[in-house]
């Protein structure tokens, strides 16, 4: 764009990174001195509480953001059903943990087809059929999710296991359905196609799922409650803090040594450099583009499991998707979409972001509050990088090009 | 026939066609059906959203998703206009009421009462009160769309649709904060907005029509033509001296401008303005109607909208109750579907296992699925009922997943409905001139003279290279029975045809040339003229 290339002196010449990185850091720490001691509205404990809780979120923002960047880094599709896999992540382990368990034929049928899938995937990376991997896994897929469905309750943690397995089990299908016959194709027909797939998932969650908010409190012990005292103040949390940002980190140190130390990984770097030129070289895109897919929806599933422990409770499947989902992807953006720490950077940036700004605007008589500006906050922040900087705080310049 | 007399025909032609469905919907009034009535109404009234956004998203190749946003800011602002009176003491006497006396004001039956047209202010002046409440609606859901437009269309493509689509979203969410609840009244919205409008065929015909007679003026007209030239290429129309920002913007205002309409006649339709009526389905309807229908073409966007509209509508027996065994039996059907399904594409992609054992595998799932079904009706784990709601929505989404995947330019393409295409008269053929251009460029004796390889192969020198070399599928076969007659003539160069392109055109138009060298199928009179001028400066 002309305009823009003409205005960019003009930009440069003004340190915004370190405006930016310095002013609203200030900025913050100059109203929480206000508001702690001069009205004396809040304690600094309640600040400590909120960063703690940030952090929380964050994480959970980064896991879901880390999808929405790996797939775009890949093949330049906003996958705008992102934030539906993550709601059927969620919503899988909720009904592997808990309720009633499944009549028998229907046991059979979801593990059948799980077991289909995860042959599925298996499949796409061995080759052939013939394999004891593919079919022994095939197999062990259905004998244990026969068994989890029929059982009337399993631990979390192997909810959130199979959860993981059958969520990217899901994301690799959508991948190949709707996504892999579009792929020569204008990006624009791929986001309408995401688009498609995100609100099919949203409407078939509302049937297989449910309509309603729905309580997630599998038995453990993490959710319980904490306290501890900072500077006169009491800080009231639970044992999450410790588990959900360790959780995150293990993950994503995970998913950072596939993606360096592994042939795979390696092949998934040269797609998302030059996907043309990788598939030159032998690299089997197909396959590299499935195995993104999965990990991301795999993420997801995790994210979403962790956001059902956060809350308590687990909102209706059209809602579920599509707020974290904007939000996640507003986060990658922030971070620079397309960069794995800068998905990490922007979730936690964003979660901090979202709840300083309502404990630091707290309501009064005379003001109402911006609690009711949260969702908003997400969206506008979102359009303001983009229109800003949509290269985000590390990624480089996507955008397109002549 | 002569262009005027096309002309005069195909407008005697539209008026009939404008009769017949004028007919139709006196008919349809007058019988008092009410599902097919509101079917047509709701036609009419997404009829309006879906063109007005094909204008953004087909036209100029923006994808929009924020329309539910304008259609939601013209529905508020024409319901407010005119509220009646009893609904406003309502909502003033209602404890849970965000609305300030100030606004409760906000009708357009005061303002006539304060310019003195009492004529206008009974019961008997509704319809002026609702077109100018609609016009005010529509003009501020253009402010918001040029509000919009200005600062996020200097993104292209998908940054695009997401900003869009997250202002779509944030006037919804600000809309029930503290900040603008006077004005919407919260999330309680406004009930009792007369609905004569909405389900009124004429009404929503008549503005359906409007719509579409601006849309296609405005297509066909030099803006809309540089809208086109956007959608093809940026850079190129750009260089062409189209300014960018200034058509994006406007195809966005006036898009918006119908959507602010189509929201005014949906809130009148439904009788009530609450914000869970503008969600972001509305939207996906309308893209839905496009990409079915066909992305840039109006006609096809209408078809698009009477098939969402039907499924809509009459799609109800899919979300009835029925037992557990039916479900378990269509599940398994759909599996085995999907399994055979597979088998036959990888038939049709020659991949070689066409049965893969995972095809296999996905069949006999299905299969024994199905035999269940049907053989366990009575046992215990299959009995109960199960309703799906939202199924309907599920089938919209499936079909616009397919469509992507199979036709992704919708039924009609690009093109639109014409009486000439009716009527089975093929613009495509080439004229009887341009007959005589070709053969007259595709004649060897002429091609041996001017060609480096001369006389080398006869059947090649057939071929006229600019139009091999430019993929012009209109070359004309050599024994072509007109040109012959015409190749009788001396001299090639003195012929009248060549004589009038090179003088009608070059001459007084240097630019003429490049202009229209990029363009597609449409000019392709103009561009055969430009090859012939090309090749006989080359001969000469």
């Amino acid at each position: 764009m002309s305009t823009m290339t003409s205005r960019r002196p003009l930009v440069r010449r003004l340190p915004w990174a370190w405006i930016f990185g310095l002013g609203i850091p200030l900025l913050i720490f100059i109203r929480i001195f206000y508001l702690v001691s001069v009205t004396e509205q809040r304690d600094l404990a309640f600040f400590v509480g909120a960063a703690v809780q940030s952090l929380q979120l964050g994480s959970l923002y980064a896991l879901i953001a880390l999808g929405y960047t790996m797939v775009y880094g890949i093949i330049r599709l906003i996958n705008f059903a992102h934030g539906e896999v993550f709601m059927v992540g969620a919503f899988t382990s909720y009904f592997l943990f808990s309720g009633a368990p499944f009549a028998l034929p229907w046991a059979l049928l979801w593990a059948a087809v799980l077991g289909w899938g995860v042959m599925f995937v298996l499949n796409l990376w061995r080759g052939r059929m013939n394999d004891p991997v593919v079919l022994g896994g095939g197999l062990l897929a259905f004998a244990s999710f026969a068994a989890v469905l029929s059982a009337t309750s399993i631990s979390w943690w192997a909810a959130l296991v199979m959860s993981m397995l059958s969520t990217g089990v899901l994301g690799v299908v959508i991948d190949r359905i709707a996504y892999r016959p579009l792929r020569g194709a204008p990006r624009i027909s791929l986001l309408i196609t995401a688009i498609a797939v995100s609100f099919f998932l949203q409407n078939t969650g509302l049937i297989v799922f449910t309509r309603n908010q729905t309580p997630f409190r599998p038995e453990t012990q993490w959710t319980q409650f904490l306290q501890f005292d900072v500077m006169g103040g009491t800080v009231y949390t639970s044992r999450l803090m410790f588990l959900i940002p360790v959780l995150t980190a293990i993950l994503v140190i995970g998913l950072t040594l596939f993606v360096t130390r592994t042939r795979l990984g390696k092949a998934m770097r040269a797609s998302a450099q030059d996907a043309e030129v990788a598939q030159m070289m032998g690299v089997n895109v197909n396959r590299v583009i499935a195995t993104t897919f999965l990990l991301g929806s795999m993420l997801a599933a995790a994210g979403g499991v962790l956001w059902g422990l956060n809350f308590g409770s687990l909102n209706q499947p059209a809602v579920l998707g599509i707020l974290p989902g904007i939000k996640a992807f507003a986060a990658a953006v922030i971070g620079g979409i397309g960069s794995l720490p800068g998905a990490v950077i922007g979730g936690v940036l964003l979660g901090f972001l979202e709840n300083f700004m309502t404990a630091l605007f707290p309501r009064t008589p005379t003001f109402p509050g911006i609690t009711e500006y949260k969702d908003t906050f997400a969206f506008a922040l979102l359009i303001i990088v983009l229109l800003i900087r949509p290269s985000g705080i590390v990624g480089e310049d996507l955008s397109e090009k002549v | 026939m002569s262009e005027s007399r096309t002309r005069l025909r195909n407008l005697l032609l539209t008026l009939g066609a404008g009769a017949i469905v004028a007919v139709i919907l006196a008919l349809v009034d007058g019988s008092g059906g009410a599902k097919l009535n509101d079917t047509l109404a709701l036609f009419a009234i997404w009829g309006i959203a879906a063109v007005s956004l094909n204008l953004v998203n087909g036209t100029a190749g923006i994808l929009s998703l924020g329309h539910h946003g304008f259609m939601l800011i013209g529905g508020y602002v024409t319901a407010l206009l005119i509220l009646p009176g009893d609904a406003r003491e309502r909502i003033a006497s209602s404890a849970r009421s965000e609305m300030t006396p100030f606004t409760l004001g906000l009708s357009v039956e005061n303002w006539f009462d304060a310019l003195g047209l009492t004529a206008l202010t009974g019961p008997d002046g509704l319809w002026a009160r609702f077109l100018v409440a609609l016009f005010i609606g529509g003009f501020v859901a253009m402010l918001f769309g040029l509000i919009v437009g200005i600062p996020s269309l200097r993104l292209k493509g998908d940054y695009l649709a997401i900003v869009t689509f997250g202002f779509g979203e944030i006037i919804r969410l600000t809309a029930s904060t503290s900040l603008f609840s006077p004005f919407t009244n919260g999330a309680l919205g406004y009930s009792g907005v007369p609905n004569d409008f909405g389900k009124s065929l004429w009404w929503t015909f008549a503005l359906l029509g409007l719509t579409l007679f601006v849309m296609t003026k405005f297509k066909f007209s030099s803006y809309g033509r540089a809208l086109q030239a956007i959608r093809e290429d940026e850079i190129a129309a750009e260089a062409m001296g189209v300014g960018l920002a200034r058509h994006k913007v406007m195809a966005f205002a006036i898009s918006a401008f119908f959507a602010g309409i189509a929201g005014g006649l949906w809130v009148s339709y439904l009788s009530a303005a609450r914000l869970d009526f503008f969600l972001f389905f509305l939207t996906f309807f309308f893209l839905v109607a496009i990409s079915v229908g066909g992305t840039g073409s109006y006609t096809g966007v209408l078809l698009g909208v009477a098939v969402v509209v039907f499924v809509q509508q009459y799609g109800d027996p899919l979300e009835k109750t029925y037992s557990l065994s039916v479900w378990f039996g269509l599940l398994g059907l759909l599996i085995l579907a999907a399994g055979i399904g597979g088998g036959l594409y990888r038939r049709q992609r020659r991949m070689r296992p066409v049965w893969h054992p995972l095809v296999v595998i996905l069949a006999v799932i299905g299969g024994v699925t199905l035999l269940v079904a049907i053989v366990g009706q009575n046992w215990a784990p299959l009995q109960g009922t199960f309703q799906a709601f939202g199924m309907r929505r599920i089938l919209l989404a499936l079909l616009l997943i397919v469509i992507m995947a199979l036709r992704p330019e919708g039924i009609m393409g690009r093109a639109e409905f014409s009486w000439a295409w009716l009527l089975r008269e093929r613009k495509d053929q080439p004229s009887d001139e341009e007959r005589a251009q070709d053969a007259w460029l595709s004649n060897p004796e002429l091609n041996r003279e001017g060609g480096a390889t001369a006389g080398d192969d006869e059947r090649d020198a057939d071929v006229p290279r600019v139009g091999r070399d430019r993929g012009d599928t209109r070359a004309s076969a050599p024994d072509d029975p007109l040109p012959r007659a015409l190749l009788d003539e001396d001299s090639p160069g003195a012929h009248p045809l060549l004589e009038r392109g090179h003088k009608a055109r070059k001459g007084d138009d240097p630019r003429y040339g490049t202009a229209h060298d990029p363009s597609g199928g449409a000019e392709s009179t103009d561009r055969s003229d430009d090859d012939s001028d090309e090749r006989k400066d080359g001969e000469a």
